[in-house]
């Protein structure tokens, strides 16, 4: 029974990527352009750990719009989902789910789940922080001193949050919301040379399921609607070679030993088994071991082909040397090769013998 | 009539062109036209109605009387069909049969293979029977002479095997190089340098392709018997077709580039070698292994100052990712060869690309950047991408034991892009594509990407780039595991019906994977059915499939009928067990399929075959669980036997069952007694009792 709730899950999880993949297109495929395609590569995390930013080598600042409409399209994580996913939870997993969980704090919650590991290497990326808490939350606000206590002048830092934090208190929820988009676009975005865990950061960053921060940040989606449909298939190309030039065809040599061994490859991996009687019939053609179905009126005609009509009609030299120059025998075989003439020669005959024959009654 | 005929004769231009004050001749003439058109092929009369067609319109718009000059009709050309066409038209009649087996085993109902080892045992003696017949006729040809087919045939008369020309000469050297008979060829162009014979080089050139193709070797003998690949996709299931494989090309694949082989020496003797001296001598290279050299060879082309060809950049790209470590350094070193190309005018052809694609599979992360830009260029460069492309692609994206994170839009993409296309084979690597597909759409449990790559399959020839059966059965083997996860049971009993067994022999696991959707969407009924199948296909001998089924069957209760069939299927069972093959036993009873399947007889109230069964518990020395025993006591009980309660009793009790005291108490209390028999369990209770 437990594989089957796997099964239900997976079932209920496959739809649900799928029906948003259709829907939310663009800004992955968007993603994939600035990115060279791997969109995948870009982790959509926030660099809230000074240790997990010495790791990434190669961090890559993301332009604002890339972020926030990959954002801003991340499915809500089933619960199920998420259950699983716990499953294989580590260290930096658990600030990635942080962050999921905080994402659904926007409206809904008020809460924060304090990190393992709340030190905070910029100050902008606390203000997210601040952001999603909402209210001046004790465990927030020692997240913040923890935070502050990573940078280099302490006491400052904290105040400016803490003020930040306040000042954020007073900002209506949908502002805030529109705001999140700005914020966001200011982060760095982590990008880790090598694949990721098992957890995918598209659940992980999930999205209200109010809907009302989605319409908020509609502006955004709808600008870069136009690329929208835009397939990886019509990409940039690498633009090595001049389209339509032509290679100056070398002297060829007919089919070498390497054409054929590639043929035979071909052939040797393909199934070229046949499916029915009549595909049998058309391999042993091919083989030339079965005569060839007729197909026109000259089928079967191949070696009739090579004689020209005048072998057939003038057949004067089959008569030179077996035969008598001249006299009955050669008149007649004259006649016998010129089959019109021996016509007439028996009209004439029988004109001549017209009278003899009216005699006779016949 | 004979006017109609006549006129028939007359050219039609003349016809038309005459003039209306001859109507009888007129008459005549259109009866002649008719004639003529009814007579005319198929296509003039396609024409024909076209052009009446768009008369009609036109005089339609135009609203005016149809006075127009008739149409010009156009003879079409010659259709030329190909001497297969008719058979073409009639194959693509035939639909497949969903109850026959494969078209080759037609002909001898009584070689129809039922299981999947019989399939691969009749398919391979029916090549090996072909080959070893080729081979008797190759090697004693002197016995092959007559001739009886009429027109002859040339394929079916012995091939000349031995070398006809004995004089040392370039033409001997054409044929020995024709034969593949590298050491002749090699010793008769040493014979023909000393003797100071010259030896054109286009010869010369043919001559090194055969060596470089060869590797130096003499290639095996090509009628020797030899088999495809036929690893088994799980080995537990064809333990004994292992050795049954052939050496295969195992050797050509030991077979490394020699320094200094007769290759390379005759390269050198070469006073100016060509494009095609470099091509040969750089593609053997790469095939035997030797990819740095090749890389040198290349470098030395350039310093000759002549131009490689597309071969020759096909091979080092090939090449490219075995001489660099890094992955940038592989892919600077493709983008660099491109780059050459481009500058030497050499236009790329589809193996480039693909080559390329391959070689970005090597390339780590690289290749996700890469992979579609150079799809593009292709398309660029008008060269359709052949499904080794996008198998390529997609095992850039999709690493195998790599867990799956979100690209299952790239195979999405990828099936937006073939969907519907036909394609033929065109690279060796085309046939790998269904097969990694379906995996994509097993890992990403993708069910609906498997289906339209399952109709890609149906589409045009494609079927033929699925790959021969070795691929075929791990393809499928991969959709019906998909099928089995995901969907429901009567869709995927429907595709069960359809391609077992005509097409696919469903491995044990996929069996048992069939088991559990059965049991995932409580349809436990089928199990009967699906048994029928197992035995079928010859997975009774598997002692785990035949244990799952038989806890299925146990666990839960069904209706009468159910449990009826059941407990036919469970008997079935039984003979299995019993039976073995050729005097073999197969399976072994062990304490779980015992009690499992004496719970299923007793659900169906079978108690005397149950009773039956018990008494196996000690033959084969195993021990019987508390709750069957408890179990078998209550159907006892519901059929009053005292007897068999007692007996049952001193079952338990010759086990030294721990639980024989309850059961005592049981059948003490439960059952009317007779005095004997109450003393026979009192006896028995003292006894375990002092065992204990």
């Amino acid at each position: 029974m437990y594989r089957r709730l796997l099964i239900n899950i997976n079932q209920v999880r496959n739809r649900f990527i799928h029906t948003h993949n259709t829907r939310l297109t663009l800004p992955s495929t968007k993603c994939k352009e600035r990115e060279s395609f791997a969109p995948n590569e870009v982790n959509a995390e926030v660099n809230t750990d000074g240790q997990k930013n010495t790791e990434m080598n190669e961090g890559t600042d993301i332009s604002n719009a890339t972020l926030t409409s990959q954002l801003e399209t991340e499915p809500v994580v089933k619960p199920e989902d998420s259950k699983q996913l716990e499953k294989t939870k580590s260290g930096k997993e658990s600030l990635l789910e942080l962050l999921g969980a905080m994402k659904v704090e926007v409206t809904t919650v008020r809460k924060i789940r304090p990190s393992k590991t709340p030190r905070m290497s910029e100050s902008e990326s606390s203000n997210i922080f601040l952001y999603f808490s909402g209210t001046l939350n004790p465990a927030l606000v020692a997240a913040v001193s923890a935070a502050a206590s990573t940078l280099p002048n302490r006491h400052q830092a904290e105040s400016e949050l803490l003020k930040q934090l306040r000042k954020h208190e007073a900002i209506p929820d949908t502002q805030r919301r529109a705001d999140l988009g700005h914020i966001i676009a200011d982060m760095k975005v982590g990008k880790r040379p090598n694949g990721r865990s098992n957890v995918r950061p598209t659940s992980q960053i999930s999205f209200d399921d109010d809907g009302k921060g989605y319409t908020q940040d509609k502006g955004i989606t709808s600008e870069l609607g136009v690329r929208r449909r835009k397939s990886p298939f019509t990409s940039k190309r690498l633009n090595l070679f001049a389209a339509g030039a032509e290679q100056d065809t070398l002297s060829d040599l007919g089919p070498t030993l390497w054409d054929i061994d590639l043929a035979n490859q071909i052939v040797q991996g393909t199934n070229q088994m046949p499916r029915n009687g009549f595909e049998e019939m058309i391999q042993w053609t091919k083989e030339d071991k079965l005569w060839q179905y007729p197909i026109n009126n000259e089928a079967g005609l191949e070696e009739e082909a090579s004689v020209p009509f005048h072998e057939h009609v003038f057949l004067e030299k089959h008569l030179d040397e077996s035969f008598p120059q001249q006299g009955p025998v050669r008149h007649f075989m004259e006649l016998v090769i010129t089959g019109l003439e021996h016509i007439y020669w028996f009209r004439d005959y029988f004109r001549q013998k017209e009278d003899v024959l009216k005699e006779a009654e016949a | 009539m004979d006017q109609s005929q006549l006129a028939m004769v007359v050219p039609r231009r003349y016809l038309l062109s005459e003039p209306p004050s001859a109507p009888v001749m007129a008459s005549s003439c259109s009866q002649a036209l008719r004639h003529h058109v009814c007579k005319s092929s198929r296509i003039l009369r396609i024409h024909l109605q076209k052009s009446y067609r768009s008369f009609a319109l036109n005089s339609a718009a135009d609203q005016q009387p149809a006075v127009s000059s008739p149409e010009e009709i156009v003879i079409p050309k010659k259709k030329t069909w190909s001497k297969e066409a008719v058979l073409q038209a009639l194959a693509s009649a035939v639909k497949r049969d969903p109850t026959a087996s494969d078209s080759r085993f037609q002909d001898d109902p009584y070689l129809t293979p039922k299981t999947s080892s019989e399939f691969k045992l009749f398919s391979l003696s029916q090549e090996s029977g072909r080959n070893a017949a080729k081979y008797f006729i190759n090697t004693y040809p002197k016995y092959f002479q007559k001739d009886y087919a009429q027109p002859h045939i040339p394929c079916l008369m012995p091939e000349t095997l031995e070398a006809q020309i004995e004089e040392a000469s370039e033409a001997a050297l054409i044929e020995r190089i024709r034969m593949r008979k590298v050491k002749a060829a090699v010793d008769l162009y040493d014979q023909l340098l000393q003797a100071g014979t010259s030896v054109s080089l286009d010869v010369t050139n043919q001559l090194l392709d055969l060596i470089c193709f060869c590797g130096d070797h003499d290639p095996a003998q090509e009628n020797v018997p030899e088999q495809r690949n036929e690893e088994t996709e799980d080995v537990q299931d064809e333990p004994q077709a292992k050795k049954g494989r052939a050496p295969k090309a195992s050797g050509l694949l030991k077979a490394t580039w020699k320094e200094n082989n007769n290759a390379e020496r005759i390269f050198a003797l070469l006073s100016e070698p060509n494009t095609h001296s470099y091509s040969a001598l750089i593609r053997g290279m790469v095939k035997y292994g030797a990819y740095s050299k090749a890389f040198s060879t290349y470098t030395d082309l350039l310093n000759n100052r002549l131009k490689a060809d597309v071969q020759t950049f096909n091979a080092l790209i090939i090449a490219a990712p075995e001489v660099k470590e890094k992955y940038n350094e592989k892919w600077e070193l493709i983008v660099d060869l491109l780059k050459q190309m481009a500058e030497q005018k050499v236009k790329p052809n589809l193996l480039t690309l693909n080559a390329v694609l391959k070689a970005l599979r090597r390339c780590g992360t690289l290749g996700k950047s890469q992979a579609f830009p150079v799809i593009s260029e292709m398309k660029a460069l008008s060269i359709d991408p052949s499904l080794a492309s996008y198998n390529h692609l997609l095992t850039i994206f999709y690493k195998t034991g790599a867990t799956i994170q979100g690209q299952t839009d790239i195979l999405q993409e990828v099936m937006n892009e073939v969907s519907g296309k036909s394609f033929t084979a065109q690279d060796p690597d085309d046939a790998q594509f269904f097969i990694t597909a379906m995996r994509i759409c097993l890992d990403t449990k993708d069910m609906e990407q498997a289906y339209r790559v399952h109709e890609l399959l149906g589409v045009g020839e494609n079927w033929r780039l699925l790959g021969n059966d070795f691929q075929q059965n791990i393809y499928y083997a991969r959709f019906f595991s998909l099928l089995c996860m995901m969907e429901n049971i009567d869709v995927m009993l429907k595709w069960y019906r359809d391609l077992v067994p005509s097409v696919y022999y469903p491995s044990s696991n996929i069996m048992r994977d069939l088991l559990q959707a059965l049991d995932t969407d409580n349809r436990l009924d089928l199990i009967p059915q699906i048994w029928k199948d197992i035995k079928q296909l010859g997975h009774a001998n598997r002692q785990n499939l035949v244990e799952e089924l038989l806890i299925l069957m146990a666990r839960e209760k069904h209706n009468q009928e159910v449990q009826e069939s059941f407990a036919e299927c469970a008997l079935d069972i039984k003979k299995i067990y019993d039976t073995g093959d050729r005097g073999k036993v197969l399976l072994s009873w062990t304490a779980g399929s015992l009690s499992d399947l004496i719970s299923v007889l007793l659900a169906a109230h079978r108690r005397q075959d149950a009773w039956e069964m018990l008494k196996l518990f000690k033959t084969h020395n195993r021990v019987p669980s508390e709750e069957l025993l408890n179990r078998f006591l209550t159907c006892v009980k519901e059929a009053g036997e005292v007897n068999q309660a007692v007996e049952l009793v001193q079952i338990s009790a010759g086990f030294c069952l721990p639980e024989t005291p309850k059961l005592i108490q049981r059948v003490q209390q439960e059952f009317e007694l007779t005095e004997q028999q109450r003393n026979m369990l009192s006896d028995l209770e003292i006894q375990t009792f002092n065992s204990d």
